[in-house]
């Protein structure tokens, strides 16, 4: 149960962790004020708890499909705030910009932290009836969490112990991985709920990196992973990497005419 | 008669396509999944309806299926599935995975 725990809660923080290191970090670089986290972080978590309270409110809600579309809109709204961020950060002379700038990353950490977070409440308050378990769900949790935090500190001070304009090269590519995972995972809802019409999956890497295995957890997390991704999962993941990377170039070679 | 007939045949037909792809039930208790080997037709879309019967919340989850969705304890969650080729489709409860495990066999 200990271990089970620690795995669960681990996967589910190190998604959320990623994601805000990789902004506080680039907040950071860009000079900005963190206290905006701090009330990220409350709204985060309690819009998270009552995500977990409904659930199954909104899972039945839209004949059964109501979680798939609420997690759908989850995602969607990160890759806009990363893709608006993107756009932002080469105008950050321009006070209009820069408040811009600001509201996206609130937004993408309040939004991650409510998807992630849901399924943490969930898992753990399951327990509160089961004296039992209760105790060893806690201590695994606690440890999942501290394990998956410890991995977003890490990357916080490799981003902004590096020379600037490295550690900015390489927030911008996790920010695009992160991007390219968010809408993946979107598309899988949609075809979850039977939107978007099932297919074969364009190719099976399973045999290589299973989805089970440490590696393929891990590229998952990072990447967004999948060992057998439908065809329209694969082209969303690359053709949204692909509008990111457009975008932000648009908006550098644009910048001295708003500054 | 004869409209009576047309009449019938139109109710039936209609039903069918209303009725949409077919429901297959899934209880999940005591942390186990009843049944825990679904058969489906190969290549056809289907409906699971998992009825989560425990306290506890479960993530039902299968990488082979690309699905993931959860269910809190005491209700239940619509899934649907395929068309899937012919073939093995491993799942399990996330939150409980020594025992909740189960898979689909399309054929």
């Amino acid at each position: 149960m200990l271990l089970n725990a620690v795995i669960i809660i681990l996967r589910e923080v190190l998604e959320a962790a990623l994601i805000i290191s990789v902004f506080l970090a680039l907040s950071q670089l860009l000079n900005r004020n963190l206290w905006w986290m701090l009330l990220a972080l409350l709204v985060g978590f309690s819009g998270a708890t009552v995500y977990a309270l409904n659930l199954s409110q909104i899972s039945m809600a839209m004949e059964g499909t109501g979680q798939e579309v609420l997690n759908a809109v989850l995602h969607s709204v990160i890759f806009i705030s990363l893709l608006i961020f993107m756009i932002s950060v080469p105008h950050q002379a321009h006070a209009k910009w820069r408040q811009l700038n600001l509201v996206t990353i609130v937004l993408a950490v309040i939004t991650a932290i409510i998807r992630e977070g849901s399924e943490i409440i969930l898992y753990i308050t399951g327990f509160f009836g089961i004296p039992d378990l209760l105790s060893p769900v806690l201590m695994g949790s606690a440890v999942g969490a501290g394990i998956g935090l410890s991995v977003g500190v890490f990357f916080y001070y490799l981003l902004v112990n590096m020379r600037t304009s490295y550690g900015i090269w390489l927030g911008y590519l996790i920010l695009l991985l992160i991007g390219g995972s968010m809408v993946a995972q979107a598309v899988e809802f949609m075809i979850q709920a039977d939107y978007i019409a099932a297919s074969a999956p364009v190719w099976d890497s399973s045999a290589i990196i299973s989805e089970r295995s440490a590696a393929g957890q891990l590229l998952y997390a990072l990447v967004g992973y999948e060992a057998t991704p439908a065809p329209e999962q694969a082209a969303a993941y690359f053709s949204s990497i692909g509008l990111l990377i457009v975008a932000a170039g648009i908006s550098f070679m644009f910048r001295g005419k708003t500054s | 008669m004869k409209q009576w007939l047309i009449l019938l045949s139109l109710c039936c037909l209609s039903s069918a396509v209303i009725a949409g792809p077919p429901v297959i039930e899934i209880e999940i208790k005591d942390h186990l999944f009843f049944p825990d080997e679904v058969r489906i037709p190969a290549d056809t879309k289907v409906k699971l309806l998992v009825k989560n019967l425990d306290p506890t919340a479960e993530e039902f989850e299968s990488y082979e299926l690309n699905r993931e969705k959860v269910i809190a304890g005491h209700s239940e969650a619509i899934i649907f599935i395929g068309p899937l080729s012919a073939g093995e489709y491993p799942f399990f409860g996330e939150f409980f995975p020594k025992t909740a495990q189960g898979k689909v066999i399309a054929e």
